[in-house]
C-alpha cells in the first residue's frame, strides 16, 4: 500500500519531478561517460602513442571525477530541496490526515529511492549510448588512420561500478536530508508554503559589504596560490586552493545581490525608474536559494571554458611539435649499421624507388660510437658522434646554419632525424676523428622531389618487395607518417576537449534553464500583478528578460574571470611544451560558449515569457 | 457634469454554443464624480463580471463602458495597458502585493511604472502612506503584515496615482471585522476628504453600509438602488438588509 502510494506519487506529480528527474539522469550520464573515458577506444591509441600527455590528462581526469561528484551531489540535493519546496502543501495534507512523521519521512525516501534507481538505470544507459556514438564519432574522424583495434560497443564495467558506488552516496546523502528535513518541519510552514517562499530579510548594508570583500579576498588569495604554483603540483594545497576558490565564488554570490540591491537603492533616481525596484527585488529575494547553484553553475561554466580553451590551445601546439619532429620528408635508418653497413640509396634504387629521381635532394651517413669516450668535461655526454661534414650537410638540408672546426667538439641537441632517433643529445667531432670511430649505425634522409602521397606509395612498393628487410633492421620514418600520427592525437585532444567543455556547458546552461523555467512558475502571480496594475506587455518581458540575463550571464562573467586567470596558469604548463595560440583559442572558445549558452539563454527567455503570458 | 464612469445595456456572455451563460443581460448605471458607490448582488448575479469589464481585465459582449469620456471597448493591447495604470487604481480581495517588495515598494511601484519623477515618489508615497495610517509597515514584507494592512497598502498604491477611478473588490473579504471597519472608516475619508471616486463590490451588507450609494444586480440587470443621503450608517445598513433579504426571498420563490 505504501510503497503504491510511493510510485503513485511519482506518476502523479511527474511534471515536478520532471526537473529532478532530467537533473539525475543527466549528472549520472556525464559521470559515466566521463569515466568510461579511460576505457575508450581514443584514449587507447593515445596511450599507445605513448605521448607523456596522456598522463597528464588521466590525471586530470581523475582530480575532475571527484570535483564533478561533489558538484552533481551539490546540484542533486538543489533539486531535491526544490523539489521539496513544491510539494509542501502536498505533505501538508498527510500530515493532517494523521500520518506520522516517521511514516511520512519512510514515503518521501522510498520515492527518492525510485526515482534514483529509475535515473541510475536511463542514466548509463543513456551513457553507454552516448559514449558510443562519440566512440563511432572518433571512428569517422581517423578513417584515413588505420585503426589497428576492432571497435565495438563499449561497456566499461569499471565505471559502472564508480556511478553506481558515486550516486549511491549522493542518494543516501539526499536520502537522510529528506527525512531530516521532514522530521523538522512545522506543520504551519507546511501549509502556508506557498504563500512565503522564503525569508526575505535585508541584511545590514555592511554584512553584505562584508561577505563581498571577504569572497573578492579568497578569490584573489586562489588566483595568487594558481598563478605562483601552477598547474601541476596536485598535492593537498592544491585541493586547498580549489577550496578557496569555490568558498570565495560562493561568497561573492551570496553577497552580490544585496550589495547591488544597497547600492542601487541609494541611488533614487535609477531605483525608482520603471520596474527597477521589483527586477531587483525578485532577484534578491531568490538569492538564498540560487547562490549555490549559481556558483555551481559559475564553476561548470569555468570548467567548460577551461577545458575547451586549453584543448584548443594544446591543439595548435600538437601543430608545431610535427614540424620539429620531422625536419625531413624521408628517413631511413639501418640500426644494424655497426654489424651490416649497407648503401641504402643503391638498396632503394634495387628494389624500384630511384633516389636520383624521386628525391629533390637527399644525404647518406652514418652516426658514430664513443668510444673512446671523446665527450668534453662539462657538457654532458652522449654514446653517439656525428663528423662535422655530416652535421652541416644535415643541417643544410633544415635550412640552418652548421658549425666550424674551432667549435669541436660540441654536444648538440638539433634533430638529425625523421622520427624515432633513440637519442638526445650527439656529439660533433672533426671529420678525422670520425674516420676513426666505428659506425653505429647509418642515416638516410631525403625530401620528396614530386607528390608526397604518390613519392610514398613508391617508397612503401619499394620497402615490401622481397628480401628488403634482410640486409639491415630498417627503420622507415616519412613526415607524412608523423603528420598522420600527429593528426590523430591532435583531433583527439581538440576533440576531447570540445565534448567535455560541451559536457559542462549544457549542464550549466540546463540547469539555468530547468531553474528559470520553474522560477517562471513562481512568477506567474506576480507577474499577474503587474498586468492588473497596469504595465505593459513590452515592460514586462523586459523585466523577465532581465531577470533571466542577470541569472545566465553573471556566472558566466565570474567565468570568464576565472578562467582567464586559469588560463595565464595553464599556458604557463603548456609553454613547456611549446608556445599556445591564446587569441585563436579564446576566439574558438568564446565563440562555442556564445552559441551555445546563447541558445539555452534565449529558449528559456522565450520558454519563461510563453509560460508568463498563458495566465496573466 | 459629465459622469465619471457610464455603464449602459452592458452585456456579456460566457462559454460557446452549447453551454451559454448570461452574467450580464442589460445593465446600465453611471457614477459621478467624488462618488462612493457599492454593489451589491447574490453570488453569480453578475457583480464580478461588471467589476472585470470595467476594469478591462475582460471584454464585454454588447453594450459601453465610458471611463472620464474614454469608451473602454475601442481601447486595446499598449493603450488598454496604459489606461488602466493612469486611470484605474484597483483594491482586490487578495490584496495582491508583491510578496518580494516591502510596504513602500509595493506602493512606490505604482508611481515607478506610471514613469513619475524619481524625486517625487518618495513624497507621495510617504503622504498616501500618512493618510491610511501605514507608517509603520512601509519596511516590511508583505508576510510580516496583518490582513488588513496589506489591504490598507493595496488602497494606498490605488489612490497613489491619483486615479479617476478606483475599483475595490471585496476589499473586506478576507480581514476580520476590526481590519475591515478601519480600513472601510480610511476609505469613505479617502473619498469624502480626498474627493476619491470609488467603486465597491461587495456582498457584505456592513461594508456596503459605508457607501453614499448602493445598486442591487440580480441576473445580469440592476434590481435597486439605495441612496444613504442623510441617513446615518446604522439606519442605512437596516435598509440594506432589507433589500439583501428580499434579493435572498425572491430566489427561495423560484426555488
Amino acid at each position: 500500500m505504501f510503497c503504491k502510494l510511493a510510485v503513485r506519487n511519482v506518476t502523479r506529480s511527474l511534471r515536478d519531478y520532471a526537473v529532478y528527474f532530467l537533473t539525475l539522469t543527466f549528472g549520472v550520464c556525464i559521470f559515466y561517460i566521463f569515466n568510461s573515458l579511460e576505457s575508450q577506444w581514443c584514449m587507447k591509441m593515445l596511450a599507445q602513442s605513448a605521448h607523456y600527455i596522456v598522463d597528464s590528462i588521466l590525471i586530470f581526469m581523475d582530480v575532475f571525477s571527484v570535483f564533478v561528484s561533489v558538484v552533481l551531489a551539490c546540484l542533486i540535493l538543489y533539486a531535491n530541496t526544490f523539489l521539496m519546496k513544491r510539494r509542501k502543501r502536498e505533505l501538508a495534507i498527510y500530515f493532517l490526515l494523521g500520518l506520522p512523521t516517521g511514516r511520512v519521512s519512510l514515503l518521501l525516501v522510498l520515492e527518492t529511492l525510485l526515482i534514483g534507481l529509475l535515473a541510475l538505470g536511463v542514466g548509463i544507459l543513456l551513457g553507454i549510448l552516448l559514449s558510443h556514438v562519440l566512440g563511432l564519432l572518433t571512428m569517422a574522424m581517423f578513417a584515413a588512420y588505420p585503426a589497428g583495434a576492432s571497435f565495438g560497443l563499449i561497456l566499461s564495467v569499471k565505471a559502472m561500478g564508480k556511478t553506481v558506488l558515486y550516486f549511491g552516496v549522493i542518494f543516501l546523502v539526499v536520502m537522510l536530508f529528506t527525512g531530516v528535513s521532514i522530521s523538522r518541519a512545522r506543520l504551519i510552514d507546511l501549509i502556508q508554503g506557498g504563500r512565503k517562499n522564503e525569508e526575505m530579510r535585508e541584511r545590514p548594508l555592511w554584512q553584505s559589504v562584508l561577505t563581498f570583500l571577504l569572497g573578492v579576498v579568497l578569490l584573489l588569495i586562489a588566483y595568487a596560490m594558481l598563478l605562483l604554483r601552477g598547474f601541476l603540483s596536485i598535492d593537498p594545497l592544491f585541493f586547498l586552493m580549489l577550496a578557496l576558490g569555490t568558498a570565495g565564488t560562493l561568497l561573492f554570490f551570496r553577497s552580490l545581490s544585496g550589495f547591488l540591491l544597497r547600492l542601487v537603492k541609494s541611488r533614487k533616481s535609477l531605483y525608482y525608474r520603471g520596474l527597477n525596484m521589483f527586477v531587483l527585488r525578485q532577484f534578491n529575494s531568490r538569492i538564498h536559494t540560487t547562490y549555490v547553484s549559481m556558483t555551481v553553475i559559475c564553476l561548470l561554466l569555468l570548467l567548460a571554458i577551461g577545458v575547451t580553451a586549453c584543448c584548443v590551445g594544446l591543439n595548435n601546439t600538437i601543430d608545431t611539435m610535427t614540424n620539429a619532429s620531422a625536419p625531413y620528408d624521408l628517413t631511413i635508418q639501418n640500426y644494424s649499421g655497426d654489424v651490416q653497413p649497407t648503401d641504402i640509396p643503391a638498396l632503394l634504387a634495387e628494389n624500384g624507388f630511384d633516389p636520383q629521381k624521386e628525391l629533390r635532394d637527399s644525404y647518406f651517413c652514418a652516426l658514430y660510437y664513443n668510444d673512446p669516450d671523446l665527450s668534453v668535461p662539462g657538457q654532458g655526454s652522449s654514446d653517439t658522434m656525428v663528423a662535422l661534414s655530416d652535421y652541416n650537410a644535415l643541417m643544410a638540408l633544415q635550412g640552418r646554419e652548421g658549425l666550424t672546426e674551432e667549435a669541436l667538439p660540441q654536444l648538440r641537441t638539433e634533430t638529425l632525424v625523421t622520427g624515432f632517433s633513440g637519442m638526445g643529445a650527439y656529439l660533433v667531432v672533426d671529420d678525422a676523428t670520425a674516420a676513426t670511430l666505428s659506425v653505429r649505425r647509418q642515416i638516410f634522409v631525403g625530401n620528396y622531389a614530386g607528390d608526397a602521397q604518390t613519392t610514398e606509395a613508391v617508397l612503401t612498393a619499394a620497402s615490401e618487395s622481397p628480401g628488403f628487410y634482410n640486409t639491415g633492421s630498417y627503420l622507415i620514418a616519412t613526415k607524412l607518417q608523423i603528420y598522420m600520427e600527429n593528426m590523430g592525437t591532435k583531433i583527439l585532444v581538440l576533440f576531447m576537449g570540445l565534448y567535455l567543455g560541451l559536457v559542462f556547458l549544457v549542464t550549466a546552461a540546463a540547469v539555468l534553464a530547468l531553474q528559470q523555467l520553474s522560477q517562471a512558475a513562481d512568477n506567474q502571480p506576480r507577474y499577474a500583478v503587474l498586468s492588473r496594475l497596469g504595465v505593459s506587455e513590452g515592460m514586462r518581458n523586459q523585466a523577465l528578460f532581465t531577470q533571466v540575463f542577470l541569472s545566465f550571464f553573471l556566472p558566466l562573467a565570474l567565468a570568464v574571470v576565472h578562467s582567464i586567470v586559469g588560463m595565464t596558469a595553464a599556458n604557463a604548463v603548456i609553454a613547456v611544451v611549446g608556445r599556445v595560440d591564446s587569441t585563436q583559442s579564446s576566439l574558438v572558445t568564446a565563440s562555442f560558449i556564445l552559441v551555445i549558452y546563447g541558445a539555452y539563454f534565449l529558449a528559456t527567455y522565450l520558454g519563461s515569457r510563453a509560460m508568463l503570458r498563458g495566465n496573466s | 457634469m459629465e459622469p465619471i464612469l457610464t455603464v449602459s445595456h452592458l452585456q456579456k456572455v460566457y462559454g460557446a454554443r452549447g453551454s451559454r451563460t448570461q452574467a450580464l443581460t442589460d445593465l446600465s448605471f453611471s457614477v459621478e464624480e467624488g462618488e462612493f458607490t457599492g454593489i451589491m448582488g447574490a453570488s453569480g448575479s453578475g457583480k464580478t463580471t461588471l467589476l472585470n469589464c470595467v476594469s478591462t481585465i475582460d471584454r464585454p459582449t454588447g453594450g459601453a463602458i465610458t471611463v472620464d469620456g474614454t469608451d473602454l471597448t475601442t481601447l486595446k493591447g499598449r493603450a488598454l495597458s496604459r489606461f488602466r495604470r493612469e486611470r484605474l487604481g484597483f483594491i482586490f480581495q487578495d490584496c495582491n502585493l508583491l510578496d518580494t517588495l516591502t510596504g513602500f515598494e509595493n506602493m512606490a511601484l505604482a508611481l515607478t511604472i506610471l514613469g513619475a519623477a524619481p524625486k517625487a515618489v518618495d513624497r507621495r508615497v510617504r503622504e498616501a502612506a500618512g493618510l491610511l495610517g501605514l507608517e509603520g509597515v512601509l519596511d516590511k514584507f508583505p508576510y510580516q503584515m496583518s490582513g488588513g494592512e496589506q489591504q490598507r497598502v493595496a488602497a494606498a498604491r490605488a489612490i497613489l496615482t491619483r486615479p479617476a477611478l478606483v475599483l475595490a473588490d471585496e476589499p473586506t473579504g478576507a480581514l476580520d471585522s476590526k481590519s475591515a471597519g478601519q480600513l472601510l472608516r480610511q476609505l469613505s475619508a479617502l473619498n469624502r476628504e480626498e474627493g476619491t471616486t470609488i467603486l465597491m463590490v461587495t456582498h457584505d451588507a456592513f461594508t456596503a453600509s459605508w457607501c453614499r450609494r448602493i445598486l442591487f444586480i440580480k441576473d445580469g440587470t440592476l434590481y435597486r438602488e439605495l441612496h444613504r443621503g442623510a441617513m446615518d450608517r446604522k439606519s442605512f445598513f437596516t435598509q440594506i438588509l432589507g433589500v439583501v433579504s428580499m434579493l435572498g426571498g425572491d430566489s427561495a420563490d423560484v426555488l
